[in-house]
């Protein structure tokens, strides 16, 4: 499904990956865990194209992420930092983004769907996106996320800024999102949160990754 | 008195005026601004370049060619350019944005000024100095701090707002539609201050062409039928110079594949 091979990503002459790959099929989950400074946020984020490696490739169904088009690879491919900004307005506008982007609006049913997929109730959609607790807004950012039906989700650190009880609830969320089909790549710094998600283990170190 | 002369101001009289420097310096001490180098640096300054600049005038006037006029005007251009492009807090050095404020400033300057002396103030000759050199200027002036207001607004909300347009993009919006609501604000907030000039003319001041019109005797009539184009320019050089800065900018901020790559500005 997604394959980084060999990225290399220099930044102020040093390497913060140096020939990192990973391979992750369809319906596979993954967690990825490393010291801060490893390289696994770089990792996650020359995945999903938000920063060019100098060299190396990413591949999304075998195709090299350059011959697709960003906004077209980017909603195939969804990423959530770890504190996710919240769009100025309510809920709703915050999930509906992608799709209006494309010049599709979404019902309200359509909306409450997502929410629920993100375990939120729909009275969420109406509130302003910008009030919500840290928790709440890893909820919305992964319904925001769900409504452009990516095959791929790469979250970088989502329960790191959590309570140790709603991280886990968040890693639980994101294993139950893998059941259709979708591939998942989740960065965490906490083995518990890693051994949580109960799939593939790798480790980065040195700009590079290796299974646990 | 001659209506059609005006009061001229010999030497020794615009010395007095100088008395209205002092005051202010007096002010500086008296209050302990610490102004007074400022004021007079700036006093000085002031008069000497619109002395050069008379004497510029007054040599462009006689010795009128296609050529000097269009070297003045470049000169115009070019400080113009240099002063919208520097000192743009997170934005890219002064080098890399100069060519943009170029562009930007020439594109609002021609659009404002082209139909105007073809259609309005047709001019004889065609790039007659006394018409194209003020006018020219303030249009210039305008877009200036048009673009230079642009740059500054949009290159600080992208760096403070990296998080949402990064997600954006991550959500598949392109640059354009990541970077929009920053793009509305920044040629919004530029263009506000053409805005209340249109709005406050003649009620707080009379703008200095009119003035200057008045002064030396025009119809009051034709000085306000100059001003009322003239704002209109402005108002046109404010638009254009405003929205080809900001496409600039956007350029700027983000790769060919779309990333946002926000400019490092070295620290003098």
């Amino acid at each position: 499904m997604i394959e980084a091979r060999d990225l290399r990503v220099v930044r102020a002459g040093r390497a913060i990956l140096d020939g990192a790959s990973l391979r992750v099929g369809a319906g596979e989950t993954v967690a990825i865990e490393g010291a801060s400074g490893s390289g696994k946020s770089t990792l996650v984020r020359a995945m999903a194209t938000l920063i060019e490696p100098d060299a190396g490739q990413v591949l999304l169904g075998g195709v090299e992420a350059h011959a697709i088009p960003p906004s077209r690879f980017r909603t195939r491919v969804a990423y959530l930092p770890q504190q996710p900004a919240m769009f100025p307005g309510t809920v709703a506008d915050n999930v509906a983004f992608g799709p209006q982007a494309r010049g599709t609006a979404l019902t309200e049913a359509e909306v409450a769907a997502l929410l629920a997929q993100a375990e939120l109730s729909s009275d969420y959609a109406a509130r302003e996106a910008r009030t919500l607790s840290g928790g709440e807004r890893q909820r919305v950012a992964l319904a925001r996320a769900l409504a452009n039906a990516p095959e791929v989700l790469l979250l970088d650190e989502p329960t790191a800024a959590l309570d140790p009880q709603t991280g886990l609830q968040i890693v639980a969320l994101v294993r139950s999102l893998a059941k259709d089909g979708r591939a998942i790549v989740m960065v965490t710094h906490l083995p518990a949160h890693a051994e949580a998600l109960s799939g593939g283990r790798y480790v980065c170190e040195a700009g590079r990754v290796r299974p646990r | 008195m001659n209506p059609l002369h005006y009061v001229e101001i010999p030497l020794e009289r615009l010395a007095i005026a100088a008395v209205l420097i002092a005051v202010a310096v007096w002010l500086s001490r008296w209050n302990r601004l610490s102004l007074e180098k400022d004021l007079l640096w700036g006093a000085l300054r002031g008069a000497v370049q619109l002395i050069l600049i008379g004497h510029v005038l007054l040599l462009l006037f006689a010795h009128q060619t296609p050529g000097w006029v269009a070297l003045a005007l470049g000169v115009m251009v070019l400080v113009a350019g240099y002063t919208s492009s520097r000192r743009v807090e997170h934005g890219p050095p002064w080098r890399r944005l100069f060519p943009f404020a170029l562009v930007s400033l020439g594109a609002g300057a021609a659009v404002a000024l082209i139909p105007v002396f073809l259609w309005v103030v047709p001019l004889e000759p065609w790039f007659n100095a006394r018409y194209t050199i003020p006018i020219g200027g303030m249009m210039l002036s305008n877009a200036m701090n048009v673009v230079a207001l642009v740059f500054e607004r949009i290159f600080a909300a992208a760096a403070a707002s990296s998080d949402e347009i990064e997600q954006m993009l991550a959500l598949g919006a392109t640059p354009k539609q990541a970077l929009d609501r920053h793009t509305r604000a920044s040629v919004r907030a530029a263009m506000i201050p053409t805005i209340n000039g249109l709005l406050t003319v003649g009620l707080v001041a009379l703008p200095g062409m009119m003035t200057g019109q008045l002064i030396s005797g025009t119809a009051p009539e034709q000085a306000v039928r100059y001003q009322i184009v003239i704002m209109y320019q402005l108002v046109a050089v404010a638009a254009v110079a405003g929205v080809v800065a900001v496409a600039f900018a956007r350029r700027l901020l983000f790769t060919a594949r779309a990333q946002l790559s926000l400019p490092v500005t070295p620290k003098a």
